[in-house]
């Protein structure tokens, strides 16, 4: 890879940050503006876009909108899915147009990725909500994480199926990164302990009909099936193809990640049932902070449902402006990460922390099974806590 | 699983899918076989089906067995406005004017689906005997996909009836074939048309209510599987619901098969078949020699 | 309609004046874009880019009648050569373009045939279905193309030594601009060409044109040859100047939308694509950031407007208001 010759770019630079502190010590104890990029339309809105917007805004009620002295003020970009050209031009809109000092959102790795040169050049301390390949915050010294990795909560549901005593496992994952990566660490995990995993099936990410995957399957006579697939029609054909092809009964457990999060549970309905997965976040988990935030997110928003990319959100919220209170509202992007790097803190979804090498997010991991809640509701209930999962992609051999 | 239970279960699985492709796609092989009117706005009259379903069901507070056909009249109303205003005013324009209005329709029936529903997936509250599965013996077949099996064999039954031994179904054919000289012939041709594609919308509700299970309900259902009606319709060849049925059994047969046994490379079958048909007969299985 | 035989035979015989207004206006265009939005450059490079890709559309389907809903296929092979020729052969800006419009060419080439042997529905299913295999193939190779992470970290070498492409994007801008500039003249001098009338005259009446000897196939393989050049060219400009390539740029979701901004804006006139793109992608931006739940509802609106009252399209709409006001001129 050539790289650009440091002149143009320092200068360039300089300018910026002169300009920045200029206007900023001008402007430091007004207004601090934070850009945020997500799908707040199209298919992903339901369950990324709106709960992002969700998250943040229940956070800046709950602090009356300010860091310390300084104003945050919200700029909201629509980007409805990968499209790494289209992430980086907003990005750059945000960044030269608005000037915004921090950046957040990103469900998508590609978008993260297609901004990693921008924000590392302009400095801009970015938070991303929930784009989950181990990769992604390496690529800049300014990206910072509130969601999670794959491996980081893959890895525990490998184990967890190892201290179950399940022997044959079968993965069957979207044929994309996210899928790839999870294959990869549940595979790795599980076969290090001893398990076997007799079948590894990649699925095109288009497939509406799982049937035949789910023949395939049965056919096989595991104890159990990891699966991972993105958000929306795809988890929803797969779950309930599960439940409808004879699997469940056959006593075949079903393990995935993700697949039960919030914003499409109630929808799965009965299929759901009995589905174990290993995630960061349960609306019903049961903690004071939880119980704080949910009410507070019932406060602005009336009728919301709480999934991950909410309590992401919120995270991040507080991450930014834990931030600009740090900087006094000054664009001083090393004293801002300094200010985060290493902090712990209980989130809603437990005790977590932003870890001081990687800014990657270190958390609880809970294995968690779909019951029926009060009022007949779908939840995932946690039964078993992983403590202080950390990013496990570094340590995994990759194929 | 042994060779014989097994291909039985592959030809069982591609039966299944290939109905939900038949029925969810008929009603764009009349608009677009019969009317000669590129509707890419099809999907939009899908999904509309689901919807008024739920809305039917939720709202209204009828059983599943009463808002079926409630839902499939009220899409089929809603139809005919739009071809009378809208539709037929399009008709002698040319293909590209139809696809830019298809998609404005599409692009505003999205959002005003994502404003009514939300834009998460809505899913259909199933009657008891439609829910679970049914089990054949060698293994267990979801109750849902026999009965879009079922609707579309009824589909093929009433269409076959309509086209061959009604007066409409006469007229429809001599409408689209020599428009003059049926008119000529005393044929209400606007009438017979505007029947023909209300028939056709009620059709697409059907299969979007046939077909929930497969393709869920959400706002961008009708750009999201576009490509697939399109695939289904071209390979079958305009006009044909027998090549229809015939390109929605080898499309759903090979991507099936190939999901059993090269999982990773069902997609890139789909298309290098449907590649493969039109390459060999530009017409479609069963369209008119062009 | 024949607004180029029209002009054609005096732009032929002899050089007049105006035979560079369209060009100027659209510098005049770019100027005046540079001047509005100077700190939203990203978004201001993307509309040139795709005016770009909707002229490869314009000549194939506005002059050549090949309806296509896969030239997407050409955008995406151009910007991941691009981009792959930027990570491991050599940065150099310029050969990158022409590695990416000899990428389109190849591609429209070696798929051409399929495509020119149908028409109707079977032809633009055909088109579909090449490009649902190329994103297919791009998604699966993730060792060359990245999968569905896509290529990034692209750095293209400084413009002629000097111009950096940096993140505030006036390099690019200029860039692609000139570029777009460029092709629109030849594109232009090659529609009033014998060239670009034969094209029009299959468009109009493909019997009488091959009774008069015209080589059909030849002439229309050719024009998708040029075509799939141009959407290669916008492609590679895409890799480096937005320094990455996703498996977007090979979906279906493109090629639609650079059909419905070329009929927007009326085909079959160049100048139309452009328009067509500048209102389509300006609307989506500014609805966008206003109301993120309620852009497409105006969209669907806008277009269904022009679709209903402007038949030829935006540019039609312009042209006919300009005949009028000068026939008003000539009455007074």
């Amino acid at each position: 890879m050539r790289s650009i010759p440091r002149r143009r770019l320092c200068g360039a630079l300089c300018a910026l940050a002169a300009g920045a502190l200029c206007t900023s010590a001008a402007l430091a104890q007004e207004v601090v503006k934070v850009g945020v990029i997500g799908p707040l339309s199209g298919p992903f809105s339901a369950a990324f876009g709106i709960p992002f917007r969700q998250g943040v805004e229940t956070y800046a009620a709950q602090v009356g909108g300010k860091a310390g002295n300084v104003k945050v003020e919200f700029v909201w970009r629509d980007l409805e899915g990968p499209n790494p050209e289209r992430a980086k031009a907003l990005a750059q809109e945000l960044v030269v147009k608005e000037k915004v000092q921090y950046l957040g959102g990103f469900v998508f790795t590609p978008n993260a990725l297609a901004v990693a040169p921008l924000v590392q050049g302009a400095k801009i301390p970015t938070v991303i909500f929930n784009a989950s390949t181990s990769v992604v915050v390496s690529k800049s010294d300014y990206f910072l994480r509130t969601s999670n990795t794959l491996p980081q909560v893959t890895v525990p549901v490998a184990r967890y199926a190892l201290e179950k005593g399940l022997k044959r496992v079968v993965t069957a994952v979207s044929e994309y990164g996210p899928g790839l990566d999870a294959e990869n660490a549940f595979k790795a995990t599980f076969e290090a302990g001893g398990g076997q995993v007799i079948e590894v099936i990649r699925m095109p990410v288009q497939a509406t009909d799982f049937g035949p995957f789910m023949q395939k399957v049965r056919s096989l006579k595991p104890d159990a099936l990891f699966g991972f697939l993105p958000f929306g029609p795809p988890t929803f054909g797969f779950v309930k193809a599960f439940a409808d092809n004879g699997l469940k009964a056959d006593g075949i457990k079903l393990l995935g990640t993700a697949e039960t999060q919030e914003s499409d549970l109630q929808a799965l309905g009965d299929a759901a049932l009995k589905v174990e997965t290993g995630y960061y976040y349960s609306a019903a988990h049961e903690s004071p902070e939880n119980k704080a935030f949910l009410a507070a997110l019932a406060k602005t928003h009336p009728g919301a449902v709480a999934n991950p990319a909410t309590v992401a959100a919120y995270d991040g919220a507080r991450l930014i402006f834990r931030m600009i209170e740090a900087t006094g509202g000054k664009a001083d992007p090393d004293k801002a990460l300094a200010a985060v790097k290493g902090f712990k803190f209980e989130s809603p979804r437990g005790p977590v922390e932003i870890d001081a090498k990687t800014r990657d997010i270190v958390q609880n991991v809970y294995m968690r099974s779909v019951e029926k809640g009060a009022g007949g509701k779908l939840v995932n209930k946690e039964f078993k806590t992983y403590a202080a999962q950390p990013d496990h992609g570094p340590q995994l051999t990759k194929k | 699983m042994s060779p014989l239970s097994l291909l039985a279960s592959v030809a069982v699985d591609s039966l299944a899918y290939a109905m939900v492709l038949f029925v969810i796609s008929v009603g764009l092989s009349i608009t677009l076989g019969l009317m000669r009117f590129v509707n890419l706005a099809h999907g939009l009259f899908a999904v509309a089906g689901g919807y008024a379903l739920v809305a039917a069901m939720a709202r209204l507070g009828l059983p599943y067995e009463a808002a079926v056909p409630a839902a499939l009249a009220a899409v089929a109303l809603l139809a005919w406005p739009l071809e009378r205003w809208l539709y037929r005013r399009l008709a002698g324009r040319s293909e590209l004017d139809q696809v830019l209005f298809s998609i404005a329709l599409v692009f505003i029936g999205i959002a005003g689906l994502g404003l009514l529903f939300g834009n998460a997936i809505t899913a259909v509250r199933l009657p008891g005997y439609l829910q679970g599965s049914v089990s054949l013996g060698f293994r267990e077949l979801p109750a849902q996909r026999l009965a879009a099996l079922g609707a579309g064999v009824f589909t093929l039954v009433l269409l076959s009836w309509l086209m061959q031994s009604t007066r409409f179904g006469i007229e429809l054919r001599a409408a689209v074939e020599r428009p003059q000289a049926a008119q000529a012939l005393g044929i209400r041709t606007t009438r017979v048309c505007s029947l023909a594609f209300a028939l056709g919308a009620a059709l697409a509700a059907l299969g979007g209510v046939a077909g929930a299970e497969l393709l869920p309900l959400e706002p961008h259902y009708p750009l999201k599987y576009l490509v697939l009606f399109l695939a289904v319709v071209a390979v079958g060849g305009l006009g044909s619901h027998w090549g229809l049925l015939a390109a929605a059994l080898l499309l759903g047969t090979v991507e099936t098969a190939a999901k059993y046994f090269v999982p990773g490379l069902s997609s890139i079958f789909f298309f290098t078949t449907m590649l493969a048909v039109l390459a060999w007969r530009p017409q479609g299985l069963f369209g008119r020699p062009v | 309609m024949n607004t180029i035989l029209m002009k054609a035979p005096a732009q032929r015989l002899r050089w007049r004046p105006t035979a560079l207004a369209p060009e100027a206006l659209l510098l005049l265009g770019g100027i005046g874009l540079y001047l509005l939005v100077p700190d939203d450059l990203g978004f201001a490079t993307r509309v040139l880019i795709g005016a770009l890709f909707a002229l490869s559309l314009d000549l194939v389907l506005g002059y050549g009648g090949i309806v296509t809903l896969g030239q997407a296929a050409l955008f995406g092979s151009g910007a991941y050569a691009a981009g792959l020729f930027a990570l491991h052969l050599s940065g150099n800006p310029l050969l990158g373009l022409v590695a990416g419009a000899a990428a389109g060419a190849a591609t429209a080439g070696l798929t051409g045939w399929l495509v020119l042997r149908s028409h109707g529905l079977t032809a633009v299913m055909i088109t579909i279905a090449v490009a649902q295999v190329l994103l297919e193939v791009a998604s699966k190779w993730r060792s060359v193309t990245g999968g569905d992470d896509g290529l990034s970290g692209i750095a293209v070498q400084p413009l002629f030594g000097r111009f950096e492409f940096d993140f505030f994007g006036h390099t690019g801008y200029w860039y692609a601009l000139v570029v777009l500039l460029l092709v629109f003249a030849a594109l232009r001098r090659l529609v009033a060409a014998p060239f670009g009338l034969t094209l029009v005259g299959l468009r109009e009446d493909r019997v009488r044109m091959v009774a008069l000897g015209c080589r059909l196939q030849r002439r229309l393989g050719t024009a998708y040859l040029i075509g799939g050049a141009v959407a290669g060219l916008a492609g590679a400009l895409s890799a480096q100047v937005t320094q990455v390539v996703g498996l977007s740029s090979l979906s279906f979701a493109q090629s639609a939308e650079a059909l419905v901004m070329l009929v927007l804006g009326g085909t079959g006139r160049l100048w139309g694509a452009i328009l067509g793109t500048a209102v389509f992608m300006g609307v989506h931006h500014l609805a966008s950031s206003i109301d993120p739940l309620r852009w497409m509802l105006v969209i669907g609106v806008m277009l269904l407007g022009v679709v209903l009252f402007m038949p030829q399209g935006l540019s039609g709409a312009v042209v006919s208001l300009w005949r009028r006001l000068q026939r008003r001129q000539e009455a007074a």
